[in-house]
């Protein structure tokens, strides 16, 4: 008997740390067959796109918690990063009436604004109307790709992909932050960093956060113990929003351009990672610390599998099958759990 | 036969959230689960002895240029350039507005894509 609980207990390990698991093996085999993978300059680079990919994923992350989720992410990140890569250029195709470009917080606070206000609809239409967050975010993805679309045909530029950005707005996205053994780490590491900070402070240690937890896990709970359940809904969503809209800001300066493709599926990359990372569907579990660990190995393994250069289709279907099992595990780990 | 009784007895925990209609046993989970990682496992495996990434060459109006195959890190060896009449050619460029050129002796390939010919009028 005692025999057999053991085989039990370490099958539970197993299975319920299958992601991880697989994720090792494959980290040491491609550590063996492309040695380079584990050197600095490739471990500085896989911990910069970490960053780059945090913030998006701390946003879903508190829509995730909630129960919910939000597939308009990618696409608020592709508007805001064509907003950014328009004012903060020196060839402005979009406005040819201007000449300079527009202040930096100017457009940072911008970017934030139109973020926010599509978390709002979203927010308010999963708040007010009960209707599910993946209805509510599929109309806002259309909606927000087609204002991409009429954006990109404003003005001259007639759809083109967006480029020649101002050198203030690069070096202050993508500047050196520092440089480790020669390699330079780039400034919006930092700006990452920050904001894991934040949203840490956010879930952890305000009313808000408590409030957010307290929805996601039992909602009706919540509401008789007196949280105001709509407006904490609206907020996450808005916050989500904000963290897109930073996102995109980052994603114009870093990729150097911005066109109606960027931010193409970021929402799938950032929900896998947070499921990776512990943040349930079950609702009201999830955390901070989890979602970067999520992030970054879902980086590791799809850096790794590029050092193999395995081709990018191929990737779409490991991506989906990895959602899979972490769903899997995710239902799983609630189920056995006493 | 001893596990069954208890499931008998001891109902299972009901999924609540995004799962809340899913009506699944934990052994179901486990051979999904087991099932899952091997297709996953295989994917990987299939995806990394087919590895190689495609470079193509779009001359944008010039002769055809076949496409060549690489690995990651390695530096494109230039193709025999394109010709176009009445234009010159003067590299090959990451967008279609030639305005971000490739150097082919410093950039090296870390994904399949597609280079476009830069043209100048003779």
């Amino acid at each position: 008997m005692a025999e057999k609980d053991k085989l039990k207990k370490v099958g539970d390990i197993l299975l319920n740390n299958a992601m991880y698991i697989i994720i090792a093996i494959a980290v040491v085999y491609i550590a063996i067959m492309r040695p380079t993978f584990i050197k600095l300059p490739s471990i500085i680079n896989i911990l910069s796109l970490t960053a780059a990919k945090l913030p998006i994923a701390l946003g879903i992350g508190g829509c995730i918690v909630l129960t919910g989720t939000d597939i308009s992410a990618g696409r608020v990140v592709g508007l805001t990063a064509c907003i950014s890569a328009s004012l903060l250029t020196t060839v402005f195709k979009v406005f040819p009436n201007m000449t300079n470009a527009v202040p930096l917080p100017l457009v940072l606070l911008l970017v934030i604004g139109v973020g926010a206000l599509v978390g709002f609809v979203n927010g308010f239409s999963v708040a007010k109307f009960k209707l599910h967050p993946f209805i509510v975010t599929l109309s806002t993805q259309l909606i927000v790709y087609g204002i991409i679309l009429m954006y990109l045909m404003r003005g001259v530029n007639n759809g083109q992909t967006l480029s020649g950005l101002d050198d203030s707005y690069r070096s202050f996205v993508t500047g050196t932050l520092f440089t480790i053994g020669g390699v330079a780490v780039p400034k919006y590491v930092l700006y990452s960093l920050i904001l894991t900070i934040i949203m840490w402070v956010i879930w952890n240690k305000t009313t808000f956060g408590k409030n957010m937890f307290a929805v996601g896990s039992n909602e009706e709970a919540a509401n008789v113990s007196g949280v105001n359940v709509m407006r904490t809904i609206i907020m996450v969503f808005m916050l989500a929003g904000m963290m897109y809209g930073i996102t995109g800001f980052l994603d114009g300066a870093r990729i150097a351009s911005a066109n109606a493709n960027t931010g193409l599926n970021y929402e799938c990359d950032a929900i896998a990672a947070c499921v990776i990372g512990g943040v349930s569907f079950v609702g009201g579990i999830g955390r901070i610390s989890g979602i970067v660990v999520g992030v970054l190995l879902l980086q590791i393994i799809f850096t790794g599998l590029n050092f193999l250069a395995v081709d990018a289709n191929m990737l779409y279907i490991i991506k989906g099958l990895i959602i899979l099992i972490a769903c899997a595990i995710d239902m799983r780990k609630y189920l056995v759990r006493k | 036969m001893e596990e069954q009784n208890k499931n008998q007895t001891a109902p299972q925990r009901q999924l609540r959230g995004l799962y809340s209609k899913v009506n699944i046993s934990v052994r179901s989970l486990n051979i999904i689960i087991i099932v899952l990682a091997a297709a996953l496992i295989v994917c990987m495996a299939v995806g990394v002895s087919n590895g190689g990434f495609t470079v193509s060459f779009d001359p944008l109006g010039g002769t055809t240029v076949e496409s060549q195959r690489y690995m990651y890190g390695e530096r494109i060896e230039a193709p025999t350039p394109p010709t176009r009449e009445g234009y010159v050619f003067d590299g090959w460029y990451l967008d279609e507005n030639t305005t971000r050129p490739w150097n082919l002796e410093k950039d090296i390939v870390t994904e399949s894509m597609t280079l476009y010919a830069g043209w100048k009028l003779q």
